[in-house]
């Protein structure tokens, strides 16, 4: 039985776990983005079966028709579009309302080249004028309201992609558990003061990332140790992609103030046999739904306060080349999942679907590109995020209204 | 040190008896036994920089090789800069047998592509990467592995793609190697006939008239990457159209399936032999297989190619952003010189502007870990223990997946510096499994153990205590332990910081203090 004082001891513990969680738990909206690199060929994805260009333009890797039933068949969404077979995780996401598409987005480069294009939309900047850092780094640092930890912004993997440039911190990592100093003789404590004693005097670059993942490391120590177990029987994948996932959603739950999170998906970049319902494309299709369903189902309650965002830097052309693959284009469908997204459909009309021979000399042609893709990050920044300073990610961009995210209730 | 032919003799009868018979680890110590003869140890003195800046001469090395052995300094300053390039770039002279006994063990590196489809995709990599690291950390032919490695991201290749893998060894012995001090040209002509690139960049799935649906759309992926990467540069002022009409030149290169497997072979039926226009230079009708020569032979020699070729060098070599003259000699000596590499890098290493860059690159991670090694003259085979460090910070070869190579920029690589800390901290205390460092060694040759005169065993063995007593370590050891990794002395605060650290510490301090010199920024410089 517990005595009088024993509770309020506990009480008190109890407090002070809140007033710990209070302090972290000052996020309360956090975006998950998602990069496919290489290009991603969206047109075999969000199939457009109503259309008879499709199948005209891609002989040997269209989507079959819905009509046709089977499991090489497209997963029919409304009269002109279908999922790729391997998105069937995703058609309840999509069915809720929750998931939504946005057609023909894309960045005025015309240079076809996968790094500029990477680049521009990493930066979120138009072609040629460079502004510095990139745009998931600028959000973070126009919301200065001085709680941002080391755990702010975390990309999993080994480097720190471009988008997070800039942010006043963002720590690369593959688990959780990798983050701690093996000291000979176990003596971190002193290792870590004499090291941020040696790296404080370091006047360029190395100062800073020396600072952040010294202050990681305490950070941390909290989470480590524990298995973690996903929620409502939700099974990540058994790839790099699911892991990724599964510790973002174990950093989203652990109250460690994460605001940003990017992972990249790779190998889209299909010129070569790119396969219709099963084949290269199908399988990394096949990873990013499965990986995003389950990633949905683990978050659970949490998954209110959490948008995510699939993004590439080109899309496709619209027809196959010789070799059943397809080459560099335009316009690519945004894939956003999230409580604020306005789901279950595809804003946007389906560009005219054309070989454009004569357009391919002059640059990749595709779909023609009917919005500016920073006009989807905006909306989702400005309402889904909460960026009061939108000017200061995208200066001087005046966006597009699209429609993807729903205007906040005042 | 010399080595007489029958004692080379005896040290190859003794490996060779051994690698039947004993375990692998067995075999590896004869061979790490028989490197030492073959003048892989540490010499008995080993002389170290002695002023507060970086010494030139030490930043001449930091970036001509993957980093400073012991002796290394002593050897160049002996010889001075342009007998040790001559020695360098006569890379065939050297003797390497030292090293060949440790790397040329890995079996696949010497099959071709047909022959490799035999073994799986995890030994041929591991392979790969294994051969890479113990190259760097034990050839002599320190510039020739640098370019190797240089080159190796100009013309990347991610073993991840396809059947890419099976090929890139031969990639690596007929393109890479054959050419890293070559002719520009011969490099690139030989990159876009190797199979591994054919595969990579899907020039081998590049055709005329393939499909009857899509006649006359080549596969323009590797004709955009030559002109992008390879040779010109994004800004070297090609066009869509030009990208279009080298990927038509390049139509017809195939390789062979099932029979001869891996061997590339030009297919003149499914080449485009029409006329073709690249950069405003006609190709005339007919020209089959010679339009690989034409193409290369227009975007070879194109000034843009001089240019970004220079650049990239300088900016490996030299400076993240080399001052605009020196991209200027350099791009000139490449006109002139036809894109002799060896001349390259003559002008570099002896431009007037190359001492000015001292300590102003941060290494990639491949360089902090072959350094390490190098400066501590560890013993390894390159077991998964130490490889897997080069996964953990992003930078195992021949694993970047876009066709760009890894980055040469610092910025690119800072979030690495957990995992550097950790190697630093257990290869010094000999944690990292399979890598043994002998610290004691290593410091009486540097003279951070006073060298004793007397022949008193005991006091000896008292003298050699007392360095990694806590409290112990004097002021001129600690120096020359510094200046031996880092090529200057320590800073006043450096030198606080390391007392300050070793003060509070109660066991072995050699291995902290080394673990930390290693750990700290001047040696993340080069």
């Amino acid at each position: 039985m517990a005595s009088p004082q024993d509770y309020s001891r506990r009480a008190f513990l109890r407090k002070l776990a809140f007033a710990d969680e209070a302090h972290l738990g000052t996020v309360n909206k956090s975006l998950v983005c998602i990069f496919l690199r290489g290009g991603a060929d969206t047109l075999n994805m969000l199939v457009p079966y109503g259309n008879d260009d499709y199948y005209k333009l891609r002989p040997n890797i269209a989507i079959k028709s819905p009509s046709r039933g089977g499991p090489a068949a497209a997963l029919k969404l409304d009269d002109l579009y279908g999922f790729h077979p391997k998105m069937a995780a995703l058609l309840p996401i999509y069915r809720e309302g929750r998931l939504g598409m946005v057609q023909a987005v894309g960045t005025d480069n015309f240079s076809g080249s996968h790094f500029e294009a990477q680049d521009q939309v990493e930066h979120g900047e138009s072609c040629g004028h460079s502004l510095g850092g990139g745009w998931l780094g600028r959000h973070l640092a126009s919301r200065s309201i001085g709680q941002q930890t080391p755990l702010s912004a975390v990309a999993i993997g080994t480097a720190l992609p471009e988008s997070l440039r800039g942010a006043p911190s963002a720590s690369v990592l593959n688990s959780i558990e990798e983050i701690k100093l093996q000291a000979p003789d176990g003596q971190s404590q002193a290792i870590a003061k004499a090291l941020a004693q040696l790296y404080g005097s370091e006047v360029a670059l190395l100062a800073e990332p020396s600072k952040t993942t010294l202050d990681l490391l305490g950070r941390v120590e909290k989470l480590q140790g524990k298995t973690y177990h996903p929620a409502n029987g939700a099974v990540y994948p058994d790839n790099a992609f699911g892991k990724g996932l599964k510790e973002i959603a174990r950093l989203l739950k652990g109250g460690v103030g994460l605001e940003v999170a990017a992972l990249d998906l790779n190998g889209w970049d299909t010129h070569f046999f790119q396969g219709a319902e099963a084949g290269l494309q199908a399988d990394s299709i096949e990873q990013l739904a499965n990986g995003l369903a389950a990633f949905d189902r683990d978050l659970g309650s949490a998954r209110g306060a959490v948008t995510t965002l699939v993004i590439t830097e080109f899309g496709r052309r619209s027809y196959e080349n010789s070799s059943m693959g397809t080459d560099h284009g335009r316009g690519f469908t945004v894939f956003a999942i999230g409580d604020r997204i306005a789901g279950g459909q595809v804003h946007g009309p389906l560009p005219h679907l054309t070989r454009g021979q004569q357009m391919d000399l002059l640059g990749p042609s595709g779909l023609a590109v009917q919005f500016d893709y920073r006009s989807a990050l905006c909306e989702i920044l400005v309402r889904a995020l909460d960026n009061r300073r939108i000017e200061n990610v995208f200066p001087g961009f005046k966006g597009q209204e699209i429609g993807l995210v729903k205007r906040a209730i005042v | 040190m010399t080595v007489s032919r029958r004692q080379l003799l005896k040290i190859a009868a003794l490996a060779t008896a051994s690698a039947g018979s004993l375990p692998l680890s067995g075999c590896e110590s004869i061979t790490s036994s028989a490197s030492k003869w073959l003048g892989e140890g540490i010499p008995a003195k080993v002389g170290v920089a002695s002023g507060a800046a970086v010494d030139p001469d030490f930043h001449f090395l930091s970036r001509a090789t993957y980093g400073l052995w012991p002796g290394d300094l002593d050897y160049l300053k002996k010889l001075g800069r342009d007998k040790w390039l001559d020695e360098q770039l006569n890379y065939r002279q050297i003797d390497d047998r030292a090293c060949d006994l440790r790397a040329r063990r890995f079996e696949t590196l010497w099959l071709d592509p047909g022959t490799c489809f035999e073994y799986k995709k995890p030994v041929l990599r591991d392979e790969l990467v294994r051969h890479m690291l113990l190259r760097a950390v034990y050839s002599k032919r320190q510039l020739y592995e640098v370019m190797v490695g240089f080159w190796s991201d100009h013309l990347n290749i991610d073993v991840g793609k396809g059947d890419a893998i099976y090929a890139k060894a031969t990639d690596d012995r007929t393109v890479v190697r054959a050419h890293a001090f070559g002719r520009f040209q011969d490099l690139i002509a030989a990159s876009a006939k190797s199979a591994a690139m054919l595969i990579y960049l899907d020039g081998k799935e590049n055709r005329s008239a393939a499909h009857p649906t899509a006649k006359n759309i080549p596969n323009e992926n590797y004709a955009r990457e030559l002109l992008e990467l390879h040779t010109m540069g994004v800004d070297g002022g090609y066009t869509q159209g030009d990208v279009y009409e080298v990927a038509r030149c390049l139509t017809g290169w195939r390789i062979h399936t099932p029979w001869q497997r891996g061997k590339v072979y030009f297919e003149p039926s499914e080449h485009d032999d029409g006329a073709k226009l690249v950069l405003g230079k006609a190709i005339a009708a007919g020209g089959g297989e010679h339009d690989l020569d034409a193409v290369l032979d227009i975007v070879c020699k194109h000034k843009s190619t001089a240019r970004h070729i220079a650049t990239k060098l300088l900016q490996h070599f030299v400076s993240e952003e080399p001052p605009a003259a020196m991209v200027d000699r350099v791009a000139a000596v490449f006109k002139k010189s036809d894109g002799d590499i060896p001349s390259l890098l003559r002008a570099i290493f002896r431009d007037e502007q190359f001492d000015q860059f001292a300590s102003t690159k941060i290494k990639r991670p491949f360089h902090f870990i072959a350094s390490s090694l190098r400066s501590l003259a560890a013993d390894t085979y390159a077991h998964s223990s130490l490889t897997e460090y080069l996964n953990r910070m992003g930078h195992a070869p021949f694993q970047y997946p876009t066709p760009d190579g890894y980055p040469d920029q610092s910025s690119y690589w800072l979030s690495t510096l957990l995992w550097r800390w950790n190697f630093a901290l257990s290869v010094c205390s000999n944690k990292v499994p399979e890598v043994t460092v002998q610290l004691a060694e290593l410091a009486t040759a540097v003279g951070a153990l006073e060298q004793d005169k007397s022949s008193d065993k005991s006091e000896e063995s008292e003298k050699n205590e007392s360095f990694h007593r806590p409290g112990t370590v004097s002021s001129p050891q600690l120096d020359r332990m510094f200046a031996h990794f880092v090529g200057r002395l320590p800073t006043k605060l450096e030198r606080k910081t390391f007392f300050e650290y070793l003060a509070q510490s109660k066991k072995d301090v050699r291995p902290e203090l080394v673990g930390l010199i290693l750990s700290s920024p001047a040696f993340q410089r080069c």
